[in-house]
């Protein structure tokens, strides 16, 4: 409970009215979601299908989608669009990170005009460009993804690279001369944590760019099929695959991230 | 470091951007202009946008969607984080769900859908905006409201019951910098995504200048709209969020 009211209820109360608070509030955010549900039906109910189909025609759809070998394949080239994307810009950013990190005379360039470029320039206008300049294809997508990660790799890696323990890096030094030996016994594991918040965050910006890259520029991926159930005005296609990225998205952060996070490492830099 | 190692590293940077110019100058020669414009012809398009009053309406429609935007999503995104301060008991449903919910709702199916609810209207847009940014404010000020001084707290509470008092001289104040800072993201992200909610119908705006632009192949107005919009925000930054900031910061 972070807020004010709670701790000084806290500090007056028996611990079992504190667990009494959280218990209450978890129950709330449940009633909330079937309350959400329920409105959402009872929605649905006056307004035509094509605008807003109910919670049930949407479950049948979803269930439908995971049967169905076409739409589940589209799902399959989402993920490898953005899984190619994140390797390529996590190895790239780290490498213009450690390029900044060790050859200062190039820090400049990379931090101060490299970075801030890539990371101005939106999405969509990427997209837009790499249609122009490669068509309508998978590497345009997953061009847009790489090129709209990369400063989301070089801001994180910088970071940690900064915040290594300058202390524990001059004692790496006074066991050995072997530059080589303290980079891979000290700067890599102390670069662990770094690395999966940066792996963190670019899979949760990957999604949102993904689609926008298969929407206009792919033949496949969920972005494709948003394209479709656009033109044949099928709203219940495009809620299920909302749902599905929601589902994903939130599923893998909550099951996969945090808790590499927590056992790997502490820092949450850069994720704001 | 040195005055001559700065300097180096000074040329090199500089160096790197003449050089990245003078290659695309020469890609654009040896490739057709439909796919490659030179940067003379973007540089003239660029002017264009910000002098021919025809395009200049494009310009500002984008700049107000995405300044009222940002305020809107601030004051929705302040409402909602400060619910489970007031009432402990709705915390789960801010946090770990409506917070979750609307930070991994793709913004591309918000457009989508905004087209489809509300059709093509300047209300749409800003609908998607807003919808879109509102995450990023409640995040920053949820984060914010944690971290304020428990101790100072206690001793406002010590000072006076009255609970609308307390916070506009205690809580408002510290939760200052959290608000300004989630201005900032706002709209660092909302001239990322304003072209995202234009691209989808509406016309009038950046966005559907660009897709206008792709759409008959015209490459230099597509180059020229990804720089405007770089330059709008940075003039953004400079001239309001950074002095904003610092009134802020001085108080």
């Amino acid at each position: 409970m972070p807020s004010a009211n709670s701790f000084t209820e806290i500090g007056r109360r028996p611990v079992g009215a504190a667990w009494t608070v959280e218990r209450r509030s978890r129950l709330a955010a449940h009633l909330f979601t079937l309350a959400f549900l329920l409105a959402w039906w009872a929605y649905s109910l006056v307004v035509p299908a094509f605008v807003l189909p109910g919670p049930v025609p949407v479950a049948v759809r979803l269930f439908q989608f995971f049967t169905t070998y076409n739409l589940y394949k589209q799902a399959l080239a989402s993920l490898e669009h953005i899984a190619a994307g994140i390797a390529i810009s996590f190895v790239v950013g780290s490498v213009l990170a450690f390029l900044a990190h060790y050859v200062p005379v190039l820090r400049l360039a990379i931090h101060g005009r490299l970075s801030p470029f890539l990371n101005s320039f939106s999405g969509i206008g990427w997209t837009l460009l790499s249609i122009v300049w490669f068509g309508v294809n998978e590497f345009t997508i997953v061009f847009a993804i790489t090129v709209v990660l990369t400063p989301f790799a070089i801001i994180n890696m910088r970071e940690g690279l900064e915040t290594l323990d300058r202390e524990l890096l001059e004692m790496a030094a006074s066991f050995t001369r072997s530059r080589w030996r303290q980079f891979i016994r000290i700067v890599l594991p102390g670069l662990v944590p770094f690395v999966f918040a940066t792996l963190r965050i670019s899979f949760g910006v990957s999604w949102k760019v993904a689609l926008g890259a298969e929407l206009f520029g792919g033949r496949t991926g969920l972005g494709y099929l948003f394209n479709l159930a656009q033109q044949n005005f099928d709203v219940r296609l495009i809620l299920v695959v909302i749902v599905i990225i929601i589902a994903f998205v939130y599923g893998t952060d909550r099951l996969v991230f945090a808790p590499l996070q927590a056992r790997f490492g502490r820092a949450e830099a850069g994720l704001a | 470091m040195t005055i001559r190692a700065r300097l180096s590293e000074r040329a090199i940077a500089d160096g790197l951007v003449v050089a990245a110019i003078a290659g695309w100058w020469l890609l654009s020669l040896q490739l057709p202009e439909f796919l490659m414009p030179s940067p003379w012809q973007v540089a003239t398009r660029l002017v264009d946008l910000f002098v021919t009053p025809s395009l200049l309406a494009d310009v500002a429609a984008s700049a107000a969607r995405v300044v009222t935007a940002v305020a809107l999503a601030t004051i929705l995104g302040a409402i909602l984080a400060l619910i489970p301060y007031r009432w402990p008991v709705a915390d789960a449903i801010v946090r770990d769900r409506i917070t979750p919910f609307l930070n991994s709702f793709p913004s591309v199916g918000w457009a989508i859908l905004a087209m489809i609810w509300l059709g093509t209207t300047d209300a749409a847009v800003l609908f998607v905006e807003v919808v879109i940014l509102t995450p990023f404010c409640l995040i920053n000020l949820l984060e914010g409201l944690k971290e304020l001084d428990g101790e100072l707290i206690e001793m406002g509470a010590s000072f006076t019951r009255h609970r609308g008092r307390h916070f506009w001289k205690l809580v408002a104040p510290m939760l200052l910098p959290y608000v300004m800072s989630a201005v900032r993201i706002a709209y660092g992200v909302g001239w990322k995504i304003a072209l995202v909610a234009e691209l989808f119908g509406v016309s009038s705006g950046l966005g559907y200048l660009m897709l206008k632009a792709e759409i008959v192949s015209d490459a230099a107005t597509v180059y020229a709209t990804c720089f405007a919009i770089v330059l709008l925000f940075i003039a953004g930054e400079k001239l309001i969020i950074d002095p904003l900031s610092r009134v802020i910061a001085y108080r």
